[in-house]
């Protein structure tokens, strides 16, 4: 056991609210980025869960997001607002939208976290991490084939054997990052972020 | 107030690679209720297939919340940095092998301070297990906010290879340099000739 400092006296400081209060709700649409990014890790919930897009209309409807995506349709096509898409539909979405997009992929990172954390972990043998890396990378390149812009320099970066592992790699931690408590908050604000 | 043995609480928090345990009181005088935690008496963090196990004061417990919710916060965008100064007691920052270095000081003098690399999946473990920490309505200490807010510009610029953010200025530049040669090259137009009738031009005085 490693002692960083004695646990000494009672510490008593003021208390504080139960929970912490909701971050103020987003006021600026996502960028083209920020959609491009929240479109690419949906995509990787549905390559990790074959049943992905059925479970995503199925929370949308447990949050209460049935007036904003009352059907399966109407999902696809907020997600068509991604402009690497092969239907990219012009404009923004609402603040109120992408909030729940956000909020179904958080629970979808959620459910899927045993697998997230699978991918991640290096204590895992290497063949069989290897494996899973290739097996994933395999659906997600069969899903951006088939609804992507294969002219976009983004898909194609993607789809490279060698230049798009970063990539997946980073869309899976954030993916890690974004479940839980806290994931929705961090996910938000990391998706507003200025264009670099 | 009145405490007594048995209004020990203890929180735990559990992921599949770590732990973290709170043990305090409730305060009953600030109208806390016997299962809260008011007055925080210790904590400890331990790590599945590590011997260590992390132990400290509340100031040690503030200072790894902040620092690793704030390093996963840029990491999620993508741009791993540093959080935390050399004098912090703690502090995280990307490590050579793709790990994530916790570096731990400790507030005796002489103890060398300790260093944990966890790889992405035990980074996301304790991110998870701080988050439900921070936001467990039983635990009624203020601890540091979580600070999610949006990357300026030049926080993100880490991002984009600098070959890739170049081209766009250079391609312009060079677009702009051709053009400009090639508008030298061309021979000016011939001067108009002079009209029938009208009058030489004035030769110049002096």
């Amino acid at each position: 056991m490693v002692t960083i400092a004695p646990a000494d006296s009672p510490t008593q400081r003021a208390a504080a609210p139960a929970v912490a209060p909701a971050a103020a709700a987003v006021e600026r649409p996502l960028s083209r980025r920020g959609l491009e990014r929240l479109d690419l890790l949906l995509l990787c919930v549905e390559a990790l869960d074959f049943n992905g897009g059925e479970a995503m209309v199925w929370i949308s409807a447990q949050l209460g997001f049935t007036e904003l995506f009352p059907n399966r349709v109407e999902l696809w096509k907020r997600r068509c607002h991604n402009p690497l898409r092969r239907s990219f539909r012009r404009g923004s979405l609402a603040p109120a939208e992408t909030d729940a997009l956000i909020r179904i992929l958080g629970v979808m990172a959620e459910r899927l976290y045993p697998m997230l954390h699978q991918l991640l972990a290096s204590s895992e043998p290497e063949a069989l991490l290897q494996e899973r890396w290739d097996l994933f990378a395999a659906r997600l390149g069969e899903l951006v084939r088939e609804r992507m812009n294969p002219r976009r320099s983004g898909v194609q970066r993607l789809l490279d054997p060698v230049a798009g592992a970063p990539l997946r790699r980073q869309l899976i931690l954030s993916l890690a990052l974004a479940a839980g408590a806290g994931g929705f908050e961090r996910l938000r604000a990391s998706l507003l972020d200025a264009d670099g | 107030m009145f405490q007594t043995a048995s209004m020990k609480q203890t929180l735990q928090f559990d992921q599949q690679s770590c732990r973290l345990t709170l043990e305090g009181l409730p305060d009953l005088s600030a109208g806390h209720s016997s299962d809260a935690i008011g007055i925080l008496t210790g904590w400890s963090l331990a790590w599945v297939g590590r011997p260590e196990e992390l132990e400290g004061r509340r100031e040690h417990l503030e200072a790894i919340l902040r620092v690793v919710l704030s390093y996963a916060r840029y990491l999620i965008s993508g741009v791993p940095r540093r959080v935390g100064a050399a004098e912090d007691p703690a502090s995280i920052s990307p490590g050579e092998d793709g790990r994530h270095v916790l570096l731990l000081r400790s507030s005796q003098a002489g103890v060398e301070p300790l260093a944990l690399g966890l790889d992405d999946a035990e980074l996301a473990d304790l991110v998870r297990v701080l988050d439900r920490l921070r936001l467990d309505p039983r635990l009624q200490v203020s601890l540091p906010e979580d600070p999610c807010r949006p990357l300026r510009a030049r926080e993100v610029q880490g991002r984009t290879p600098l070959q890739r953010r170049l081209s766009g200025v250079v391609g312009g530049a060079a677009a702009l340099g051709l053009t400009a040669a090639a508008a030298w090259l061309l021979p000016p137009p011939p001067a108009p000739a002079p009209a029938p009738g009208s009058p030489p031009p004035a030769a110049p005085r002096g």
